[in-house]
């Protein structure tokens, strides 16, 4: 009886062993789960989240996927890299440049030269290093919805890319656009700082500039203080000032698609959304104006691969079955933005899509010298936020322009140790 | 004998302390003393911390923007606090009253927005008062008014947080306001009654200093509840118009988190314990600690 239950427990302690690696070898090599961290709550038409399932559904992978906004990625991902609980592939615009140590160098899986150096240049470059810690995904440039109806009320003829508005008829056109054409408010923005600065840049300004290996502070400089005065003026007249003041969580994007805005200065990443909802009024988008030059702000978000991550191995594998031409031209007609791999073009069969495309592509052109040089100067890691606190108090009146930028100025200069050039 | 009784004694008031003890030390003490220490240095919440000396606290102490969030705090506190303590005091009178009907579903409607998250609640208020599409400017509207710029006016901004706050809060106090009336003998109110004290007289004159105590409770945990005020504020005007809306906390967040200087943000933290803990101390002190 003895022998028989030694024989038994042999054999128990052998078959468990065999099944605990048949198990483990199981795991590595069927299906895994792919960790993924968006930065915006995804819609049903979402581009890169359908391209994350079609991926899941063809190799048999699952995938977990969150949601955190770039404001929170900023705090949350030195906490998630602390408690080792990072995702294996995330989508960024800034946590690559503040945290580059903790990722992958992409450089090392894949050929740049397949991106458009332009892309590279924008959403990867460090600055500080040649390490290609992301790879461009979506790659948005700012640009200028309108609504097509309201302009056909108020008698006003859209601009063309041969023949854009300057600032003084865009004023003009948004005051008509209030009075004759239906809308509540002539012209909204985004409340982003890019939104602001494309007509900084416009007005001939910039935030810094090259003093040899270093640069000065130029935000306060007398053509800054006018366009933000301007800006100021604008809000007071025909733009919804609480949404630049800074006291509601509003979005004037929904402004917009509600029919309640001539002219939307926001981004191509808006025109598949506007595309799939906006139903009850015409819409397009226009070239953005022209001041002392032309200006437009390119950007987007790369995907990057955390060093510690624990299935970093199937992040690459995704981001390789991503960047082949096939599939990341699915994307891109799912997307209808610009591309960010060369040789892949997004050819809308819609004609009105077409149109918006050829506006879109055109702006590409208009990214000026100065926005190149604040990029590379890094200046946002110092003081971003203080620099939307400067604005809002301006807009909402409780500081000069020329205060706001001149306060603003000898706090960056502090912190940066750049000279102030005004 | 005497001493392993003394013993035991000892083992079993720190078996009934560790729990406590630990759970204090990790949630608080520790975060406590990081903090002191994060003060003195430049940390960045990743890798860089070097020792600054006193370098935070005079930067904090000629910092503008810290006095003005600080000042707004307390303008807050102080328009806020007088209805955090009279309307569920009120409230629970009335549903503590023999006159009134449906007590239990009253009770249960004021209670409910206490359960919710501050996020529900910022949902809920911007649902109402949102200068565009909100409820409440689309009936000043039909009533022929002009719509009011919740947004824009900084007293009115301040109004719809204080607004959220207290609908929000109401139903919490109301809670521990009914438990200081049920604790009122009812021999004093018919005592009251039999020499012909009337309903007001008998609230002012019995209910009011009978509930001293629950009231200096309410007073406290309103008092620092406003004071560290946050969520309902970011969810409903993000500190904005400008930063009128920008209290202490807000700050302390922005500097930490969005501006990453965690050395100055917990300086800033410090300084702000040490003040609401002197505001507790003079509120302790003026009510002789709640006692009657």
């Amino acid at each position: 009886m003895k022998k028989v239950s030694m024989i038994l427990l042999m054999v128990l302690l052998l078959s468990g062993m065999v099944f605990a690696a048949g198990t483990k070898e199981a795991a590595a090599a069927g299906p895994q789960v792919l960790k993924v961290m968006l930065s915006e709550e995804p819609s049903s038409e979402d581009a890169l989240l359908n391209t994350l399932k079609k991926w899941a559904a063809e190799t048999g992978n699952t995938l977990d996927v969150m949601v955190i906004p770039y404001e929170d990625q900023l705090t949350k991902f030195p906490l998630m890299a602390r408690n080792n609980d990072l995702p294996d592939l995330l989508t960024t615009t800034r946590l690559s440049r503040l945290y580059p140590d903790e990722f992958l160098d992409m450089a090392q899986y894949f050929d740049m030269s397949i991106f458009e150096p332009m892309a590279v240049e924008i959403i990867v470059q460090d600055y500080k290093s040649s390490k290609k810690s992301i790879l461009p995904q979506q790659f948005t440039i700012t640009n200028v919805y309108y609504n097509k109806d309201a302009f056909a009320r108020a008698g006003i003829t859209a601009p063309t890319i041969e023949k854009p508005w300057t600032l003084d008829e865009l004023e003009k056109n948004a005051i008509l656009l209030k009075e004759k054409g239906g809308v509540k408010y002539g012209m909204a923005m985004d409340a982003s700082r890019a939104r602001y600065d494309n007509m900084m840049y416009a007005n001939g300004g910039s935030m810094v500039e090259k003093d040899g290996a270093s640069f000065d502070v130029a935000i306060n400089s007398p053509q800054n203080i006018a366009a933000l005065q301007r800006f100021i003026d604008w809000n007071n007249k025909f733009m919804p000032k609480a949404i630049w003041a800074g006291g509601t969580t509003d979005n004037p994007a929904d402004y917009f698609k509600n029919g309640d805005v001539g002219i939307y200065f926001s981004g191509s990443w808006n025109y598949n959304s506007f595309y799939n909802q906006i139903k009850n009024f015409k819409w397009g988008v226009m070239p953005s104006p022209v001041g002392k030059s032309a200006s437009a702000i390119l950007g987007g978000s790369g995907l990057g691969v955390p060093a510690n991550a624990k299935n970093k191995d199937l992040a690459i594998s995704f981001l390789k079955w991503f960047y082949t031409k096939e599939n990341f031209q699915e994307y891109l007609n799912r997307d209808k933005g610009l591309s960010s791999l060369v040789g892949v073009t997004y050819s809308p069969l819609d004609a009105q899509v077409a149109e918006d495309y050829k506006v879109l592509q055109s702006e590409v052109g208009k990214v000026t010298y100065a926005f190149s040089t604040d990029e590379s100067s890094m200046w946002r890691n110092f003081y971003d936020n203080e620099y939307r606190d400067a604005m809002k108090q301006a807009v909402n009146g409780d500081l000069t322009a020329a205060k706001a930028l001149n306060d603003f100025a000898a706090l960056l200069s502090k912190k940066s140790g750049w000279d102030l050039k005004y | 004998m005497k001493t392993r009784y003394v013993k035991r004694h000892v083992r079993a008031f720190w078996l009934f302390v560790a729990p406590c003890l630990l759970l204090f030390s990790t949630f608080f003490l520790v975060p406590l003393g990081l903090s002191v220490g994060f003060s003195f240095t430049n940390y960045d919440g990743w890798k860089t911390m070097n020792f600054i000396g006193l370098a935070n606290y005079r930067e904090l102490f000629a910092d503008t923007k810290f006095y003005q969030s600080l000042g707004r705090t307390f303008a807050y506190t102080l328009f806020s606090l007088p209805f955090k303590v009279v309307v569920p005091l009120l409230i629970a009178s009335l549903v503590t009253s023999k006159r009134v009907a449906i007590k239990g579903l009253a009770r249960t409607l004021t209670y409910i927005p206490s359960l919710l998250s501050a996020l529900v609640v910022g949902i809920t208020i911007n649902w109402m008062f949102s200068a565009e599409y909100g409820l409440v400017n689309y009936v000043i509207q039909l009533l022929g008014g002009k719509p009011l710029q919740w947004a824009l006016n900084p007293k009115l901004a301040t109004f719809v947080i204080s607004f959220a706050s207290n609908w929000a809060s109401t139903g919490f106090y109301m809670v521990i306001f009914i438990g200081g009336l049920n604790n009122i003998s009812r021999d004093i109110y018919e005592a009251a009654a039999i020499d012909g004290s009337s309903n007001v007289q008998t609230f002012l004159r019995i209910t009011i200093p009978m509930l001293a105590p629950t009231t200096f409770l309410v007073t406290l945990l309103s008092t620092v509840n406003l004071l560290k005020e946050y969520a309902l504020v970011q969810g409903i005007t993000q500190g904005g118009p400008g930063l009128n809306t920008t209290f202490i906390i807000q700050f302390i967040f922005d500097k930490g988190f969005n501006q990453m200087q965690y050395g100055y943000a917990s300086a800033i933290s410090l300084v702000v314990m040490v003040i609401f803990s002197f505001i507790a101390y003079v509120q302790f002190k003026f009510s002789n600690g709640g006692d009657r």
